[in-house]
């Protein structure tokens, strides 16, 4: 089931600290779970024991990670029919050209670069939170009925 | 054995064989010329015969490894390999009359010869062979790269010195969003208990801290026009000024500035980074205007000399002190206080980078309170 749940995957505790602020201020009251590193992320995404996990709403990934790096938490969310559909937003200070062709290419549906400026990032988490929580319109569910559906189309 | 430089069959042969855009069946030149062209020719020349003995060498030869050519004729050529090759050559020397094709020896090795001091230098030596009546001459063309290979080392370690700035300047700017993001939630948050001059303080904290973003910003952007590779086309420059113009307007609308663009200004050159040399070079044109009612800014060309085109952004706008004209192209140089005219110091040091690298030079003139013409010329398509 698709929750109301925000996934953070940050490293860093200041970017952490920043982006729940400005989720709070900007009044997006969600549940935010926040990983530090990609295989925490992993393993929140696909649990050991094989048990279910509510799908996110919205995950909020930075590229340079410890362990495993955004982009392969991304390749491997991609490639399970549980979670290729979640919005990705890539969050991240990197505005390297290959790094945003690379993240596309991988299946991210957004890529924003973290701004400088306090006011500037509060404006981005918000308008990050109004448009992929409120706005955009999520697929309706995972999994095998809705590559039947598509099929018959 | 030959042991001078008189013509003769044999030494017309090698060197019709050695200069390869000469037809296949050439007709004999003309006495003396052979000789001639062997010295003429850029690389030193050694001619050896089957038994591995010099035979000929051409004054290239004699300088490059400090030998006289009465002294290395009738030698055997591994007097000229370094010892640590010498007793491997003669049998690539075998291998290599035994299928003479003219190809670049040892391919892929590194290549190095012995000048008469003992002394080594990496060389690159092309090898070619012919019949003679005294049975197979081999040709070796060989040109010392100690330059080269040190342009190699330089450009290298230029390459590592960006990718360290980029990797700098974009790990300092975690800490930097750290450190503007808190104060700007001390003001927000807690604006009330620090007081007027607390938010004073973290005022100035928020303003230091977005300055030094924007410095890094500039810093990321020297590493990616040093790494960016140039992608010269015709692009025509008054065009693009007037899209800027335009643009430039629009952000700022209520400003009444006259543009007198020059239309069409044919150059080659990269599309995307030449734009940033004119959306500089005419924000500042803007920016420097702003005290004046009847602001004009103009784009236009000039006497271009050597170059293939010289362009120019003229302003009437505040203008500069000539004296300190060389010191508006260096980063981080201001010639006037933020307060009167926002900004980083940064722009026309990229258009300098820029222009440079497209193999152009860039230079102002001005007065203060004169306005401002700022130059910059760049090669044609052949020469970029």
């Amino acid at each position: 089931m698709t929750s109301r749940t925000i996934l953070l995957v940050e490293d860093n505790p200041d970017d952490e600290a920043l982006t729940l602020r400005a989720f709070k201020k900007s009044g997006i009251s969600n549940e935010v779970v926040v990983m530090r590193d990609g295989a925490e992320a992993l393993a929140y995404l696909f649990p050991d024991d094989g048990a279910d996990v509510p799908i996110p709403a919205l995950i909020l990934l930075d590229l340079n990670l410890p362990k495993v790096g955004g982009l392969e938490v991304l390749r491997r969310m991609r490639s399970d029919d549980r979670t290729n559909m979640i919005p990705v937003v890539v969050l991240t200070s990197s505005k390297l050209e290959e790094d945003i062709l690379v993240s596309y290419r991988n299946g991210a549906n957004a890529y924003v670069r973290k701004p400088v400026k306090f006011a500037d990032f509060t404006e981005a988490v918000k308008a990050l939170g109004v448009f992929w929580l409120l706005l955009n319109e999520p697929a309706p569910s995972f999994g095998p009925k809705i590559e039947f559906e598509v099929g018959h189309q | 054995m030959i042991s001078t430089i008189q013509p003769s069959p044999k030494v017309t042969a090698t060197i019709q064989t050695v200069t390869s855009s000469i037809p296949a069946t050439p007709a004999p030149l003309p006495d003396g010329m052979s000789a001639a062209l062997l010295e003429a020719a850029p690389d030193a020349m050694v001619c050896i015969a089957a038994d591995g003995r010099v035979v000929l060498v051409n004054a290239q030869a004699e300088r490059l490894f400090g030998y006289e050519r009465a002294e290395l004729v009738g030698q055997r050529v591994e007097m000229l390999v370094p010892d640590a090759a010498r007793a491997v050559h003669p049998g690539h020397r075998a291998q290599y009359v035994a299928d003479p094709r003219p190809r670049p020896m040892g391919a892929g090795m590194a290549l190095a010869g012995r000048r008469r001091d003992a002394s080594t230098f990496p060389a690159e030596i092309s090898l070619s062979a012919i019949d003679t009546d005294d049975g197979i001459v081999v040709t070796a063309a060989i040109r010392d790269v100690t330059a080269q290979l040190r342009v190699k080392d330089l450009e290298r370690t230029s390459q590592s010195l960006e990718s360290f700035i980029y990797a700098v300047s974009h790990d300092l700017r975690a800490p930097l969003r750290a450190l503007n993001g808190y104060s700007g939630v001390l003001l927000e948050d807690f604006g009330g208990v620090l007081g007027e001059e607390g938010r004073g303080y973290a005022e100035r904290i928020v303003a230091v801290s977005e300055q030094m973003g924007q410095l890094l910003d500039y810093l990321l952007q020297v590493s990616r026009i040093s790494r960016s590779e140039l992608h010269p086309q015709q692009v025509d420059l008054g065009s693009e000024a007037a899209r800027i113009a335009a643009e430039i307007q629009r952000r700022d609308p209520g400003r009444r500035v006259c543009f007198a663009i020059e239309k069409p200004v044919q150059a080659w050159a990269d599309p995307g980074l030449i734009r940033t040399v004119l959306e500089n070079l005419l924000d500042n044109a803007w920016k420097f205007t702003s005290g004046r009612d009847d602001a004009s800014i103009e784009f236009g060309t000039a006497p271009s000399g050597d170059a293939a085109v010289c362009c120019y952004v003229r302003d009437n706008g505040a203008g500069f002190d000539p004296a300190y004209a060389d010191k508006l192209f260096q980063p981080f140089q201001r010639l006037h206080p933020v307060r009167d005219f926002p900004g980083t110091g940064t722009g026309l040091a990229s258009v300098r980078q820029v222009v440079e690298l497209h193999g152009g030079h860039v230079w102002a003139e001005g007065a203060v309170g004169a306005g401002a013409t700022f130059y910059f010329t760049l090669d044609g398509k052949d020469s970029a």
